[in-house]
């Protein structure tokens, strides 16, 4: 699986989700697939996803939404791997990182990350985390649904093929216009809840 | 003449200044501070309801830091040499994405300290802060108890209405706590 073909997949299950997304590649490959109200992307501050997905899913303890989601990849996790015990020691209930693990640093000339010898679902198991583990569409979408139902920090391990998709442009925009456009859409739902599709 | 200490002055401007959720990493000069916010919260053993403990300080600009996406407002305990490791997450996540956070910091690059090592990193820190374009406020001994914690109360207030992290910096030395 491609990783344009992973975030296609993971937009439409999260339409209804506040989803943190990683810097580089991953974001901007996101934002053409679409580019929504509840996509944060962090267009910087590499491997600080999954610490503001801990600190909005602590935030949203008491919403009606069933997850907040960081989109990482295994590079930028690596770069912030506290994300780990960190969450497995809070253990925010409502918090859920899926990691894109194509073992290379995607945006920096495909160098090798340490993925391909340690594996980060394991240590995420470690760390006190439920795991699943994906390399299609069948058991990303299989893993995707039990994980998000299941209670407590939940991370699914989706490997996918190293390479970048072709003619993505940059996101070079203000980043305080991602802060207000997602404020207000994450406000509101932590006021409303949320419909999740089944 | 108040009855606190300065560290629970520290920690009730914390209180005071609204935050939602504090985190910190800890610190000897630091934990009467932590001791209280975990003690007027209803916690014991160094973490309660509104406050956690975190293992470093980029993460925990990461995780208060966000607060404000969801409406709320978060605080960092930590000590001054831990600013190195944090510079990147305040500046391309705070700073870009204007995020009030407050952070309340002891000092370890002046009178008092022993540690020959870590004047290296605290001592210039309010001019490394400074030159990131953070506010920086100062406190030590010549200001009193109640003063520690109107200004710790009012920077989270300057936070929010700047919209970035606004850091204090306490120095405990010949006061009633202790540098290290």
């Amino acid at each position: 699986m491609r990783r344009i073909e992973a975030l296609q997949h993971i937009n439409e299950l999260t339409a209804e989700l506040p989803l943190v997304v990683t810097c580089a590649a991953t974001s901007r490959e996101l934002a053409s697939v679409e580019n929504r109200d509840n996509h944060f992307y962090v267009l910087d501050a590499m491997g600080l996803v999954g610490s503001i997905t801990t600190g909005l899913a602590l935030a949203a303890r008491d919403s009606a939404l069933p997850k907040v989601v960081g989109l990482e990849g295994d590079g930028s996790l690596l770069m912030n791997p506290n994300v780990l015990p960190t969450g497995g020691f809070i253990a925010p209930e409502k918090l859920f990182i899926i990691l894109l693990d194509n073992q290379v640093y995607g945006s920096t000339a495909s160098i090798p990350t340490y993925a391909d010898r340690v594996d980060l679902g394991s240590l995420a198991g470690a760390a006190g985390w439920t795991v699943g583990l994906a390399d299609d569409e069948a058991s990303l979408r299989s893993e995707y649904a039990r994980l998000l139902t299941t209670a407590g920090p939940t991370f699914l391990h989706v490997k996918i093929e190293v390479g970048n998709a072709a003619d993505i442009p940059k996101l070079l925009v203000d980043p305080v216009t991602l802060t207000n456009r997602f404020q207000a859409w994450f406000t509101a739902r932590l006021e409303q809840g949320a419909e999740v599709p089944e | 003449m108040s009855s606190k200490t300065y560290a629970q002055a520290a920690a009730d401007g914390i209180w005071r200044s609204g935050a939602d959720l504090i985190g910190y990493v800890p610190s000897v000069s630091v934990a009467p501070v932590i001791s209280r916010l975990i003690e007027t919260d209803g916690g014991a053993d160094g973490r309660s309801e509104h406050v956690t403990p975190l293992s470093r300080e980029e993460e925990a600009v990461g995780v208060l830091g966000a607060l404000p996406l969801a409406g709320k407002f978060g605080a960092v305990v930590m000590q001054d040499n831990g600013f190195g490791n944090s510079l990147t997450a305040l500046t391309t996540f705070s700073l870009s994405y204007h995020l009030p956070l407050l952070i309340f910091a002891n000092t370890r690059g002046s009178l008092g300290e022993y540690n020959s090592m870590i004047h290296s990193i605290s001592h210039p820190v309010p001019r490394i802060l400074e030159s990131i374009g953070l506010p920086v406020l100062e406190l030590d001994r010549r200001s009193s108890v109640q003063d520690w914690e109107d200004t710790v109360a009012e920077a989270g207030n300057h936070a929010k209405m700047t919209y970035r992290p606004v850091v204090v910096l306490g120095s405990f030395w010949n006061t009633d706590g202790k540098v290290a």
